[in-house]
């Protein structure tokens, strides 16, 4: 044990920042004895991570790294380390998360989750329902989350931002792992086992338990909001030559108890395959059957998807070129026993196609020119065209200057389409597309050879957002597209390398928001398709890594009061001591919250929980 | 006590020398740095036969056949090992002609694909030479075939290939194979 802490020690003292390995530090590494060198951890190479880097995006990657010494056992909790992301915890089961507003469980609708290459946003209301998707995190590579519009490469529904979720090739996920953790209200535990099969392919599967105690009542009614479940599921990858394949598949079932029968249930299975054509292109192909199931309170929605996408990549001269297409089906159902409000009809398939290509065009060797167009639609909505146009400045290769302006559209979800109550509200039939011109200018580098930063200035405006009128005397209400406005605000991190073995990152967004009727046009339903967002959110984290196998690692955050009702700001601390106690085996404690016995995130007045100060422990171990 | 506070106490207690000897990393080498550090040092830890090893005043040559996925760090690396007075030096070629690849000690292969990568290993398989691969998938493995094992650079070793070739591989670098083909 001493011993391997002695090597890594030296490689401290060689590479003080994450960054590019230079010169010193490849002397120092070379300093190190053969013993030495066969001892340290390393990060190993992906093929995803370089195009990012380069990326004029307002790009946060949550690496393994993170993943491994975060608190948080869900994706939302994990996501919390994405300085650009506000994730607000609502009660034992449910989480919102937004990119530059729009926070709240109904009108957080404007991000493109994706969990390898699967999109996860529910077509039902264009939300994500993050309860139903409880992956390892041990098996995840990295997370890279994109405020904004996200470019000409993403997908339907990537309006004010990107979750990009990505899990480990099969390869490197040989063995055996185990985890679990205890807390006074939950319990997870998970396995993986991988193995080689022959030459050229691997086979991971995995099974994970998820045990959330009911929350202390909130704003919201005193409901049971504890969820108990399941998830497992496997992940193939075979690889060629130039080709690869990846074979995955994820089935689940968890149980909720507000009334009886409530719970999650689902499958899915995806396919891709990509292949590398020549030096310079390649073609890659996916395809995916996704089914979930959601009962909760008398209500059941049900949703079926299948999707195919291709992507071409071609590299000729200083031009990278990208084309590709998606075409996704959907077939819902919405059963509600509990009140009027039905989907009319209650069962419908909805076809949503996207083509897109980009041109990446070196200027010079420091200027480059990103034009890209996307064609949308669905047979909710026509064709819509999403142009945009990026610059990016690299003066050195410790810095990136870039501006980018973009047209996104999020297309009509079922909910804004046919939700009908019986006398109260009609469906909408002509409810239009929401739409977003995005005007973005950031700096991402190294200003200092242990500091890295990034800051992101946008501007948005919105026009055709869902708005409420009334259509008779004066009942029944419809949705239309009436609110329109501006928002403008500010996202910035910084990661300081202060010591070779202390780490700080600081984060900070700010947002103003500016909304209005259209002119001519009418909202009687509060603006609540725009959400309720903090002004600002702050957040500070320490990483230590302490002699003797210990990590020490510790955050605060702070976030402004929401309005309308009225929740207060405040300030959160979260800390994690951990110890390697053998080879493979770790042991930690966590705390979350630590600051109060308890405090609300969310201003949802039917679902706000209180969230208390929590303590946990935890191990890990891998054969 | 804030993370800070019991941070400071943690590490006025020791020594510095003994901080910088014992903190475990919290920044993570590339996979790719470790390679490039270890590639030379192969040099010192085996023994070529009399006549395929350097004269007087020459260096090693560490070969890289196909694509270099090292560069300039490979060369750097390279330049602070001395080995009983000979420099490691460090050679690039496209493929594994013949003429060009005679005088490499060492050589790195990493071929466009598998078979490339295997054709080139048989052309090396006339001359004592020590192969290195890295290849994740496929067949062609060089004596030393690096690997990654629990998150660090590793290797298996098929010392009776080696062997076959005149090249002694010292009981040192063997130790820390994860695999060893005898």
């Amino acid at each position: 044990m001493r011993a391997n802490c002695c090597v890594a020690s030296l490689l401290l003292w060689a590479i003080p920042v994450a960054a590019h390995a230079d010169d010193d530090q490849q002397q120092n590494l070379s300093s190190l004895s053969i013993e030495e060198l066969a001892q340290l951890p390393v990060r190993s190479a992906s093929k995803a991570e370089e195009p990012l880097s380069a990326a004029p995006t307002a790009l946060y990657v949550i690496t393994e790294a993170d993943i491994a010494r975060a608190n948080g056992t869900s994706l939302p909790e994990v996501l919390r380390l994405a300085p650009n992301l506000n994730v607000e915890r609502i009660n034992a089961t449910q989480h919102t998360v937004s990119a530059r507003g729009f926070s709240g469980y109904e009108s957080s609708n404007k991000l493109l989750v994706l969990i390898d290459g699967r999109s996860i946003y529910s077509t039902l209301h264009s939300g994500v329902n993050w309860d139903l998707h409880a992956p390892l995190l041990d098996d995840l590579q990295q997370i890279e989350v994109i405020s904004g519009p996200g470019g000409t490469l993403y997908g339907p529904n990537a309006v004010n931002g990107v979750i990009n979720i990505v899990s480990k090739d099969a390869a490197d996920t040989l063995g055996l792992l185990a985890r679990g953790t205890a807390g006074a209200r939950e319990r997870t535990a998970g396995a993986r086992y991988g193995v080689k099969l022959g030459d050229s392919a691997s086979l991971r599967i995995y099974g994970n338990y998820v045990d959330r105690d009911d929350m202390p009542p909130g704003i919201g009614p005193d409901v049971d909001d504890a969820i108990r479940g399941w998830q497992a599921g496997f992940r193939a990858d075979m690889a060629g030559d130039a080709s690869h394949l990846t074979v995955q598949g994820d089935v689940f079932d968890a149980k909720a108890f507000i009334a009886p029968g409530d719970g999650n249930t689902g499958y899915n299975l995806l396919g891709r395959w990509s292949r590398d054509l020549s030096e310079a292109s390649a073609l890659q192909f996916q395809a995916y059957y996704d089914y979930s199931e959601r009962r909760s309170t008398s209500t059941a929605d049900r949703l079926e998807v299948i999707d195919f996408e291709g992507q071409y990549n071609l590299r000729s001269g200083s031009h990278a070129l990208v084309g590709g297409f998606g075409i996704r089906t959907t077939r819902d159902e919405f059963v509600n026993n509990i009140n009027v409000f039905q989907l009319d009809p209650p069962r419908r398939r909805l076809w949503i196609g996207n083509g897109f290509f980009q041109d990446r065009f070196a200027l010079s060797p420091q200027l480059s020119v990103i034009a890209g167009i996307k064609l949308e639609t669905s047979s909710f909505s026509g064709l819509q065209v999403l142009p945009n146009l990026r610059l990016a400045w690299t003066p050195s290769d410790k810095a990136l200057l870039w501006a980018a302006v973009s047209r996104a559209v999020r297309t009509p979800s079922r909910i804004d389409r046919d939700l009908t109550a019986a006398g109260f509200l009609a469906a909408a039939p002509d409810f239009d597309s929401e739409k977003l011109v995005a005007f973005e200018a950031g700096f991402r580098g190294q200003p200092m050879r242990s500091t890295s930063l990034s800051v992101t200035a946008y501007y948005n405006h919105y026009y055709d957002l869902r708005s409420a009128r009334f259509i008779g005397s004066p009942w029944p209400v419809q949705l239309g597209n009436d609110l329109e406005g501006n928002e403008y605000g500010v996202e910035a991190w910084i990661g300081q390398q202060v010591t070779p073995w202390w780490r700080l990152r600081g984060g900070a967004t700010w947002l103003h928001r500016d909304f209005r009727v259209r002119p001519g046009g009418s909202d009687v339903g509060g603006a609540a398709s725009l959400g309720h967002d903090p002004s600002y959110t702050l957040s500070l984290r320490s990483e230590v890594t302490l002699p003797g196998g210990f990590t020490f690692d510790a955050g605060l955050r702070a976030v402004d009061a929401l309005e309308n009702p009225h929740i207060p700001a405040y300030v959160e601390a979260d800390a994690r001591l951990g110890v390697t106690v053998a080879e493979g085996v770790d042991l930690y404690v966590t705390g979350d919250n630590l600051l109060h016995a308890r405090h609300f995130e969310s201003n949802d007045p039917s679902r706000t929980q209180s969230i208390e100060r929590s303590i946990a422990f935890g191990t890990r171990l891998k054969f | 006590m804030t993370a800070e506070r019991f941070l400071s106490a943690a590490c006025g207690a020791l020594a510095a020398a003994w901080l910088l000897a014992a903190s475990p990393a919290c920044a993570q080498a590339s996979e790719q740095a470790v390679k490039t550090a270890f590639l030379p040092k192969f040099a010192r830890y085996i023994e070529l036969a009399p006549a395929a090893q350097p004269a007087a005043g020459q260096p090693y040559y560490l070969c890289i056949l196909g694509r270099d996925p090292f560069g300039q760090q490979l060369d750097r690396a390279a330049a602070s090992e001395v080995i009983d007075g000979h420099a490691v030096a460090v050679r690039r070629f496209a493929d594994a002609s013949p003429a060009a690849v005679g005088g490499c000690h060492i050589a790195f292969v990493a071929g466009a694909n598998d078979q490339a990568t295997v054709a080139m290993l048989l052309t090396l398989r006339r001359q004592p030479t020590l192969t290195v691969t890295d290849a994740r998938i496929g067949k062609a493995h060089g004596m030393i075939h690096f690997v990654l094992a629990d998150g660090r650079v590793r290797f298996e070793i098929d010392n009776a290939g080696a062997a076959k070739r005149g090249v002694t591989i010292s009981s040192r670098l063997l130790a820390l194979a994860v695999q060893v083909k005898q």
